[in-house]
């Protein structure tokens, strides 16, 4: 009799175990409405930026003498050619670039967000997980990073960057492949790299606070301690423990470094000091619209649009994913 | 209480002479400056410039001096020369700077000849800086002269003239943004998951996801251009002021440079900052409050009868607000980088823009300046944040 009741118990759990921790989240994920439809915009994008070249009907810096300035949905008198976005003030198409222009930004938002993810993550665990003078060095240096004032800060170093451009050197095994996946020329691509080093230079402070955080209430557990007295050692803990118990709230904080990353990318380039013309970026192109808005109005919206969907999506699913990994909460 | 402020000071003076040493090895770094011109210049033939020619505009930058004695005298003005005790005077010979640089002719075995900078022929010495101008230094208060925008005249006439407008604009979005966004949070929060909670929630997340410029951009179409265009009345675009009269429609003519000429350019940038900021800060009252009117001593005044209006003036609203005061002085710091896009956007003549205006042509020392105004500002904020947290909440101590 007790026996066949606890068989009973057990069996009910075990079917639920079955389903997997992140196929739970995926479930909880699936009932956020606004989440699923930025999934499903985020993904457009970046299939319209990835397959760019197969899209476009034009080349992204194809300049077009005399019909610059087309509004959206308009033929090209002289060639009968289809411009569905637009011209811009040097008749080149604005579908094609909008669609190059976000292989650009989104890589930087990415990549931006990765490095400085992965620099946080380790200084903070440092701090977090050893403490004593480790954590005192690497607070103390976040808090004298944080006296800077973000905007300022970044504005210099971009100057400085964009100006010295031609005495820095990159190497060609991060230049190639990058420069292929921007689709842009390698000199081009310098420069973008140069964007991501500065961006990425400000913004790991936030995950380094996060995960120190993270690593010292992880550290307090008794399961760490028990751990310990198993002979586990330091690596072992913070890869088995450590790691694995901060990772759900590390991931909405990617999500939204990357829409942080996306939003300082445009506007360094909106105000000029962020990758410049040739190399399309939604920022500049928005730059450029603004000067021209006055007599062709339609202009800011074509890439704002792209800024605006990306943004709010990135931030959408960033808000889902809390709550489908925030177990706690009852949805 | 007092021992506290001295050691905060103090720990201030240190973090501000780091941060500013930081950000002066920054921009020294930086290429460009007033110098840049000189590689335009002849250096051979009837108008050559020669090096003394050189010597002597670098002397007139400072940039013959090498960088710690550059940077202890735009900090701190000093030094001025040899210390003089009686009629002794001590370190004349101490070589502070280079006037002209040796060079040396390199000859390659292929025949090529190239010349490189190698030692110092002329040197500065702490005697030549006796006459020269200096500042009192930016510690004093004394920021020394603009190199670009605005040529051999004070630092400080410069942001003196952009104070105000920086001012009027983060005061005024500030006040408003607290008049507006501190009711929907708390209301939000009471009325959590209504439709009115929904709708604010949406619009503060849509509000602090997108970059500022999106808004302004969208603003100055709607409202300057699209209603322009409509014959509906219309807001100006951009600047802070117009340069002659103009016609609205409903409103009639608006005479340049008048009180209601100034309040129609005020009020679209003035309404994007107060947007984002009413975005952000009703988003936190609202988690805020929220936290709040889950604690027992909320519960506990209901259940004494105290009627609903009460608590959450009384109990649950006052210690909600705690948080939200220590955000506000971190406004202090925004002060020049934060507006700078909306008034880059709106070409708002403010600080914001003035950095920008001082990086696009390396005016280095209103950069300088500048950066070295919003450190100080972002550690009064912090310091003024430190100090608030004890006058709302006596439970917290400083020590």
């Amino acid at each position: 009799m007790a026996t066949t009741s606890a068989t009973t118990a057990t069996e009910q759990p075990r079917k639920r175990r079955s389903e997997g921790q992140w196929a739970i989240v995926f479930r909880r994920f699936r009932r956020h409405r606004m989440a699923m439809v930025s999934l499903g915009i985020i993904t457009v994008i970046l299939l319209a930026s990835f397959l760019a070249p197969l899209i476009a009907p034009f080349e992204p810096d194809e300049i077009g003498l005399g019909r610059n300035y087309l509004p959206p949905m308009s033929v090209n008198a002289e060639t009968g050619q289809f411009h569905i976005l637009g011209t811009d003030h040097l008749g080149r198409d604005y579908f094609t670039r909008v669609i190059y222009a976000g292989r650009v930004s989104l890589t930087v938002a990415l990549l931006v967000a990765t490095i400085s993810s992965v620099i946080g993550i380790l200084l903070g665990v440092l701090a977090g997980y050893f403490g004593g003078w480790v954590d005192i060095v690497i607070s103390r240096f976040l808090e004298f990073i944080a006296t800077f004032p973000a905007l300022v800060i970044l504005l210099i170093i971009a100057a400085i960057f964009l100006e010295n451009e031609q005495f820095i050197n990159i190497p060609d095994f991060i230049l190639a492949p990058l420069s292929a996946v921007l689709a842009v020329s390698e000199r081009e691509t310098k420069q973008v790299v140069l964007i991501i080093l500065t961006l990425a230079l400000l913004n790991w402070i936030i995950p380094a606070r996060f995960m120190r955080g993270m690593a010292l209430t992880v550290r307090e557990q008794l399961y760490i301690e028990s751990s310990r007295a198993l002979g586990a050692s330091h690596w072992f803990i913070i890869r088995k423990h450590t790691f694995p118990n901060s990772l759900p709230p590390l991931i909405v904080e990617y999500t939204l470094a990357v829409n942080t990353a996306l939003v300082f990318e445009s506007a360094l380039s909106f105000l000029g000091f962020g990758i410049q013309d040739p190399t399309p970026t939604w920022g500049n192109m928005l730059a450029f619209a603004n000067s021209y808005m006055f007599n062709h109005p339609w202009m800011p919206l074509v890439p704002g649009l792209p800024i605006l969907l990306a943004s709010l999506a990135i931030n959408y699913i960033g808000d889902g994913l809390r709550d489908a990994l925030d177990t706690r909460l009852q949805l | 209480m007092t021992t506290f402020l001295v050691r905060r000071l103090f720990q201030m003076l240190v973090v501000i002479t780091l941060s500013a040493m930081a950000s002066y090895g920054l921009l020294y770094l930086a290429p460009g400056g007033p110098l840049l011109f000189l590689q335009q210049l002849q250096r051979s033939g009837p108008q050559a410039v020669t090096e003394e020619d050189i010597a002597r505009i670098k002397a007139r930058f400072e940039l013959d001096l090498y960088l710690p004695y550059r940077f202890t005298r735009w900090f701190v003005g000093l030094p001025r020369g040899p210390i003089t005790v009686g009629d002794q005077a001590f370190f004349s010979d101490l070589q502070v700077g280079c006037a002209i640089p040796g060079q040396v002719r390199l000859r390659y075995p292929d025949g090529r000849i190239e010349f490189i900078e190698e030692g110092c022929e002329v040197p500065v010495t702490m005697a030549d800086l006796e006459g020269r101008d200096v500042s009192r230094g930016v510690m004093l208060g004394d920021f020394g002269d603009s190199q670009v925008i605005l040529r051999d005249r004070p630092i400080s006439i410069l942001i003196e003239s952009r104070l105000w407008y920086t001012l009027a604009l983060m005061g005024v979005s500030t006040l408003l943004a607290i008049l507006i966004g501190v009711p929907i949070g708390i209301y939000s929060a009471v009325r959590q998951y209504s439709r009115f909670d929904y709708a604010m929630t949406t619009m503060a997340f849509v509000g602090s996801s997108l970059p500022t410029f999106f808004f302004g951009i969208i603003a100055i179409l709607l409202f300057a251009i699209i209603a322009k265009e409509a014959g509906l009345p219309y807001l100006p675009p951009g600047n802070a002021t117009a340069n002659r009269d103009y016609v609205i429609p409903l409103i009639g003519t608006v005479e340049a440079r008048s009180t209601l000429d100034y309040v129609l350019h005020f009020i679209m940038p003035c309404a994007v900052l107060t947007f984002v900021n009413i975005a952000q800060w009703s988003r936190f009252v609202r988690t805020s409050m929220l936290e709040v009117l889950r604690q027992d001593y909320v519960r506990t005044a209901r259940a004494k009868g105290v009627r609903e209006r009460l608590v959450i003036t009384k109990h649950a609203m006052r210690n909600a607000l705690i948080p939200f005061v220590t955000l506000l002085a971190g406004v202090l710091p925004t002060l020049i980088g934060g507006a700078a896009i909306t008034e880059a956007v709106f070409n708002w003549p403010g600080l914001g823009r003035l950095l920008i205006d001082a990086l696009e042509r390396s005016d280095y020392t209103v950069a300088m300046s500048l950066t070295f105004l919003s450190i100080l500002m972002l550690l009064i904020g912090y310091l003024i944040s430190d100090i608030l947290y004890t006058v709302v909440d006596p439970r917290i101590r400083l020590s």
